[in-house]
C-alpha cells in the first residue's frame, strides 16, 4: 500500500534521507523513531508529496508518486505536527472543502459523525483562531480521515491532545489500520508506538538503522533480546554511545 | 539592572549582525543597495528640502505642532491612555515577570528600550530639517528634538502608569496620583475655558477664519497658562537662532526631568496591565502586518449566510471558494477609501463645476474602475500571495498545480474584474445623462461592450505576474499577513514592484501589435473598430496568461515549503 525504494533527500550537500527502503502493507501500522533531526519529517514529507524526493521512487495505492501524483494522494491522508489550517475557514468550512477535494459525496452525513468523534460537534462554525491546541489539532485528524483514506501518514499525532484526546486517537488509528489501511505512525511516544506499530523503521542520521517487526530486529540484533523499546531505541540511535550498527535492509 | 542592559545590548547588537549577515547574500545585499538608495532620496535629494524645512520650522507649525500635542495627550487623559505604552514582548513578560525586579526597574527597562526609538526619531528628523533657513546647528537641534521626543514617551508611559493604578485600585490608585491628575486637569482646564470664553472668535466663520481665529485663542489668556507647558517642550525644536535656542532649552530640559521623575515614582502596580497591553500590541502587529488586506477575520457566526460548496465538482473550484471566503472575511473595506477618495476628486474636479452629477459619477466611476486596475492587486491578495504560507497543505491535495494556479489567479482577478466591470457599466450609463460627455458616444459603446473580457484578461494578466512572483521568488515578496520591515526590505519591495511592471511591459507588447496591426487593417466605424480591437488584444493577453499560468504549476509543482520560510 506505502511503499519507498531507495528514498533519498539531499538539501545542498547536507543529505536529510539516505537510502531508506521499506513498505506498509494493508492493516500494518508502521512506527517510525528516531532522534531529533533524524530525518523522520523530511521523510512523511515526501511520501505526502509536500517535497519531492533526490531519488528514490514511492508508491502510493499502487500510484506511483511520480508518475500519478493526484492519484496517490487520493488514497493519502497527511495528518502533521503542526496543524496547518486557513485561519478564515470554520471547523465546518475545513472538512467541507476537503470533501470537495477528495470527491467524498456523502459529507453531510460523515460530517456530525467526524465532528463527534473529535469532540467539536459545537465548534462547527469557528474558526481555527477560537480553537485550543488541541481542537485545531483534531480538526486537522478530522480533516485527514474524512475521505477514509487507505494511507494513513501521521506526524506525532498526540501532541497537544487532552487523555481522553488521546485515548481516542489511539483507537481511532487502530481501527482505520484494522479496516484495511497502511498507517504510517512517527512518534517520539514509545509506549505509543509500543501499542500501535506492528512493525518499526529507525532511523539515524537520516539512514534506517533498523527496520521489521520487533522479533525481527532482535532476531537481527541478539544483544537488545529482552531490552524494554526504550532501551532498544536508545541503543540502535546511539543515544547511550552502545550504537548496535544494525543494518539497513 | 545589568541584566537588563545586557538583554537591549545583546537584542541589539544581534539583530544587526543578523542583518549585516543576511547582506551577504547578493539578494540582500542588492536590496540594501535599492533602499538605501531611496532613503537617500528620500532625505537627501528632495529640490524642495530647503523649502520644506523652512515650512516645518515656522510659526503656523510651531502653533499646530502644539495644538496636536494637547490633543493627543489629552485623548490618553480623557479617552484612555495607549495602553500598549506599557507593553513587553511576550518573551520579555515570560522571563522579566517571574524575574526578581522591581517595578521600578521594568519601567527603567521600558524607558531605556524606548531611548532606541526617539534616537532614530532625533536623527532622521534631523536630517530632514537641516538645511531649513534657520541658523540653528544640527547637534542642538538633535538636542532639542530629543528632548521633544523623550518627553512626549515619558508622559504616553505616564499617563497608562496612571490609569492602570486608577483601574486596578480604583480611588486608591486615582489617590496616590493625585497630583498629576489635578496638573492635567487643570491645563485642560484652561484651554477649555479658553476655547469657551472667546467662542466668538472662530465658530460660525469661514473655514480659514475658523483657523486664524482659532489659533487667536490659543494664543491669548487663558489658554496659553494651559498651553504654557506645551509651549516649553516644543519652544527649543522652534528656536530660530542659538540665543533663542539657550533660552528655550533649559525649561524644555526641566519638563524632561519632571516628567521623567513623575514616571519612575509613579506607584502603579502594572503587571496586569502590562500583560493585557501585551496582547493587545501583539493583536495591533497582527493588524498592522496585514493591513494591505488583511484585518480581523469575521467569522460564518456573524454572517448571514454562507454560501455552501457542493460535495461534487472540480477540486480546483474548492479553492476558489475558500479563497472567495477568504476574501469576504478578510478584505478591509477601509483600503478602498483612498483610491475612491481621489477618484472623486478628480471626477469633482473635471465633471461637477458646473452641478453635472451624471458626469460627475461618469468621470468617478471610470477613475476609480481605472484605479482599481492599477492598485487592485495590492489590495485583494487572496491568492497564491496568501497561499504560499500553506504550500504544504497545497502540496498534498490531489489537485494538478496548474489547477491550483488557475484557482489562486481565479480568486483575485474575478472579483477585481467584476468590480471594474461594474464601474465601467455605471459610467457608461452616467455618460448618457451627463450634459456635456468629451469621450463620444461610439468609443464609449466600444469599451462599455469590450470590457468583460478586457477587464477579465488585464486584471487575469496582473494577478498571474504577481503569483509569478509568489511562486518563483517567494523571498521577495510579501507572503501572507507578515511583512518586514527594514532598509532591505523595502529596497525588495521596490525591486519587486519594478520587476512586476517589467513583465506587465513585456506581457503587453503582443497584444499591443495585434491591436495596431487590427486598427490599420480595419475599415469598420471608429467605435466598432475599437471594440474589436480591444476584444483581440484582450484574447491575446489571455491567452499569454494562460501559457504563463500552465509554466506557473509546474513551477509550483518544484518549489518546496522550506524555501518559503
Amino acid at each position: 500500500m506505502i511503499s519507498a525504494q531507495g528514498l533519498t533527500k539531499l538539501y545542498g550537500d547536507f543529505t536529510a534521507v539516505r537510502n531508506v527502503t521499506f513498505d506498509v502493507a494493508p492493516g500494518e501500522v508502521l512506527g517510525l523513531v528516531g532522534p531529533n533531526g533524524a530525518g523522520k519529517t523530511t521523510s512523511l514529507r515526501c511520501l505526502a508529496g509536500i517535497i519531492t524526493p533526490t531519488n528514490g521512487t514511492i508508491t502510493i495505492a499502487g500510484h506511483t508518486l511520480d508518475d500519478d501524483p493526484i492519484a496517490a494522494k487520493r488514497a493519502l491522508a497527511f495528518i502533521p505536527d503542526e496543524p496547518h489550517l486557513f485561519e478564515y475557514l470554520s471547523v465546518e468550512e475545513h472538512l467541507r472543502f476537503i470533501a470537495r477535494m477528495y470527491g467524498v459525496p456523502d459529507v453531510d452525513e460523515r460530517l456530525p459523525v467526524l465532528l463527534g468523534e473529535m469532540e467539536l460537534n459545537d465548534k462547527g462554525l469557528s474558526l481555527p483562531g477560537e480553537l485550543s491546541r488541541g481542537m485545531r489539532q483534531k480538526l486537522a485528524i478530522a480533516c485527514g480521515l474524512l475521505h477514509e483514506p487507505s494511507a494513513l501518514i501521521l506526524d506525532e499525532p498526540l501532541t497537544g491532545l487532552d487523555p481522553a484526546g488521546m485515548r481516542r486517537m489511539r483507537a481511532t488509528i487502530a481501527a482505520r489500520a484494522a479496516r484495511g489501511a497502511a498507517v504510517i505512525l512517527s512518534s517520539h511516544l514509545l509506549n505509543l508506538v509500543e501499542e500501535l506499530c506492528s512493525k518499526l523503521l529507525v532511523l539515524r542520521q537520516g539512514a534506517c538503522v533498523a527496520y521489521g517487526t520487533m522479533d525481527e530486529i532482535i532476531v537481527a540484533h541478539p544483544e537488545l533480546s529482552g531490552l524494554s523499546l526504550e532501551d532498544v531505541f536508545l541503543s540502535l540511535t546511539g543515544e547511550t554511545g552502545s550504537s548496535s550498527g544494525a543494518e539497513a535492509p | 539592572m545589568k541584566a537588563l542592559f545586557y538583554l537591549t545590548w545583546t537584542s541589539a547588537r544581534n539583530r544587526f549582525l543578523g542583518a549585516f549577515r543576511r547582506v551577504r547574500s547578493p539578494r540582500y545585499a542588492a536590496a540594501l543597495i535599492v533602499g538605501s538608495l531611496y532613503i537617500w532620496s528620500f532625505l537627501f535629494r528632495s529640490p524642495n528640502r530647503g523649502a520644506t524645512a523652512d515650512f516645518l520650522l515656522g510659526r503656523p507649525s510651531q502653533t499646530l505642532i502644539t495644538l496636536l500635542m494637547v490633543l493627543t495627550l489629552a485623548g490618553a487623559w480623557v479617552f484612555g491612555a495607549d495602553v500598549t505604552a506599557l507593553a513587553f514582548s511576550q518573551a520579555e513578560v515570560s522571563m522579566l515577570f517571574p524575574a526578581p525586579l522591581s517595578r521600578r526597574q521594568l519601567i527603567g527597562l521600558k524607558l531605556f528600550r524606548a531611548q532606541i526609538a526617539v534616537l532614530i526619531n532625533t536623527l532622521i528628523w534631523v536630517f530632514v530639517l537641516r538645511r531649513g533657513g534657520n541658523l540653528l546647528p544640527s547637534p542642538l537641534r538633535a538636542v532639542s528634538l530629543w528632548i521633544l521626543f523623550s518627553t512626549l514617551n515619558l508622559h504616553r508611559l505616564g499617563a497608562a502608569l496612571v490609569q492602570a493604578a486608577w483601574k486596578q485600585h480604583g480611588r486608591i490608585g486615582a489617590r496616590r496620583n493625585r497630583y498629576s491628575i489635578a496638573a492635567f486637569a487643570f491645563i485642560g482646564l484652561f484651554i477649555v475655558a479658553g476655547l469657551v470664553v472667546h467662542r466668538s472668535s472662530y465658530l460660525g466663520r469661514g473655514i480659514g477664519e475658523f483657523f486664524s481665529g482659532l489659533s487667536d485663542v490659543l494664543s491669548s489668556e487663558p489658554a496659553t497658562i494651559g498651553l504654557y507647558p506645551f509651549h516649553l517642550i516644543v519652544a527649543p525644536t522652534f528656536a530660530r537662532s542659538i540665543a533663542e535656542w539657550r533660552w528655550a532649552v533649559l525649561p524644555a530640559f526641566g519638563m524632561f526631568l519632571l516628567h521623567f521623575l513623575w514616571v519612575m515614582r509613579t506607584d502603579a502596580a502594572f503587571e496586569d496591565a502590562a500583560i493585557e497591553a501585551s496582547a493587545e500590541r501583539a493583536r495591533r502587529v497582527e493588524a498592522f502586518r496585514g493591513r494591505r488586506s488583511f484585518g480581523t477575520i469575521t467569522g460564518p457566526k456573524t454572517e448571514r449566510s454562507t454560501f455552501r460548496l457542493a460535495a461534487k465538482g472540480h477540486p480546483a473550484l474548492a479553492i476558489l471558494w475558500k479563497n472567495m471566503l477568504c476574501l469576504r472575511r478578510t478584505v478591509q473595506l477601509r483600503l478602498f477609501i483612498g483610491p475612491m477618495a481621489m477618484a472623486i476628486a478628480f471626477g469633482a474636479a473635471v465633471a461637477s463645476a458646473g452641478g453635472d452629477t451624471a458626469g460627475f459619477v461618469s468621470v468617478t466611476a471610470a477613475t476609480f474602475a481605472l484605479m482599481m486596475v492599477v492598485f487592485g492587486g495590492r489590495l485583494i491578495r487572496n491568492d497564491l500571495r496568501h497561499d504560499m504560507l500553506h504550500l504544504p497543505m497545497l502540496k498534498s491535495l490531489p489537485v494538478a498545480p496548474s489547477h491550483v494556479v488557475f484557482a489562486e489567479v481565479a480568486s483575485a482577478a474575478l472579483p477585481m474584474a467584476a468590480l471594474q466591470f461594474v464601474l465601467v457599466v455605471i459610467s457608461y450609463f452616467a455618460s448618457l445623462l451627463a450634459e456635456r460627455q468629451p469621450i463620444p458616444a461610439s468609443i464609449r459603446l466600444a469599451v462599455v461592450v469590450a470590457s468583460p473580457i478586457a477587464v477579465l484578461a488585464i486584471n487575469g494578466a496582473l494577478i498571474t505576474v504577481q503569483n509569478g512572483m509568489a511562486v518563483l521568488f517567494p523571498a521577495w515578496v510579501r507572503l501572507g499577513s507578515g511583512v518586514s520591515t527594514g532598509v532591505e526590505a523595502l529596497g525588495q519591495n521596490v525591486l519587486a514592484m519594478m520587476a512586476n511592471l517589467v513583465t506587465l511591459g513585456i506581457a503587453l507588447v503582443p497584444p499591443m501589435i495585434v491591436a495596431w496591426t487590427s486598427v490599420l487593417l480595419l475599415n469598420a466605424s471608429r467605435g466598432l473598430s475599437l471594440a474589436f480591437v480591444l476584444i483581440v488584444a484582450s484574447i491575446v493577453l489571455a491567452i499569454e496568461t494562460y501559457g504563463a499560468m500552465r509554466f506557473l504549476g509546474r513551477a509550483l509543482n518544484r518549489v518546496e515549503p522550506l524555501q518559503t520560510i
